[in-house]
């Protein structure tokens, strides 16, 4: 097993659904995480983006759940000057504002965001002055051949 | 609940201190303590409950599926 890096990761909304949705792998990946001392950072509001995908009692218990681990820091959104800056970040990424608060957040921390989805990042990222770095979770063994 | 109880002095937000106050004035706590008690009681509850789901859901997990994951994820961080 490799050394972590003790860069904190960002999750944005996609994980975090997945979280809430119970998605047992993404859950025991966390966790992995947690055993590790991997720190993580989690935006406020990508939590209220995941729970408004959920919408449910469990969903919400599991993405409170997260706070609960040690390495696990929820970032706020925390008074004027970065609300205006997410609102810009909005109006020039076209990012919704739950993952335009990772992306705040991963801009200003230079921290990797650990995504389900890459694809949904790489126009955002390109509209930045420095492009973020975006991991995807995802199982090479799922990777069909010739695909 | 434990009949033992253990002396503190905490500090609270003002609105939270008067909705004990609240409480006890209308009889639905015997006393400020006893409402802060309750309050502490349930979150120790609901952070259990919560432990306790996490844990249900990441003994479903597929051990091998997850490696290859972070395995994944490690050798793109090392680029």
């Amino acid at each position: 097993m490799s050394t972590p890096s003790r860069t904190p990761l960002i999750l944005d909304t996609s994980v975090l659904t997945a979280v809430a949705r119970g998605d047992a792998d993404i859950i025991a990946l966390v966790q992995e995480y947690d055993a590790r001392g991997q720190p993580i950072v989690i935006p406020a509001l990508a939590i209220a983006g995941a729970s408004l995908d959920i919408r449910g009692e469990e969903g919400d218990d599991l993405l409170a759940g997260l706070e609960l681990l040690e390495v696990v820091t929820v970032a706020p959104l925390n008074g004027a000057e970065q609300a205006a800056r997410l609102a810009h970040l909005v109006a020039r990424t076209g990012l919704d504002p739950w993952d335009a608060h990772v992306a705040a957040i991963a801009d200003v921390a230079i921290c990797p965001i650990l995504t389900l989805n890459a694809a949904k990042w790489e126009h955002a990222s390109a509209d930045l002055d420095d492009p973020l770095r975006i991991i995807e979770i995802a199982d090479p063994g799922d990777q069909k051949p010739g695909k | 609940m434990s009949d033992r109880k253990a002396r503190l002095t905490i500090t609270v937000d003002s609105h939270l201190s008067a909705y004990a106050e609240h409480l006890v004035e209308s009889g639905h706590a015997t006393s400020v303590s006893a409402a802060f008690n309750e309050a502490m009681a349930e979150k120790a509850y609901r952070d259990r409950r919560r432990r306790s789901l996490w844990k249900a859901k990441s003994e479903q997990a597929d051990p091998d599926r997850v490696a290859r994951m972070m395995a994944h994820i490690d050798q793109q961080l090392a680029q």
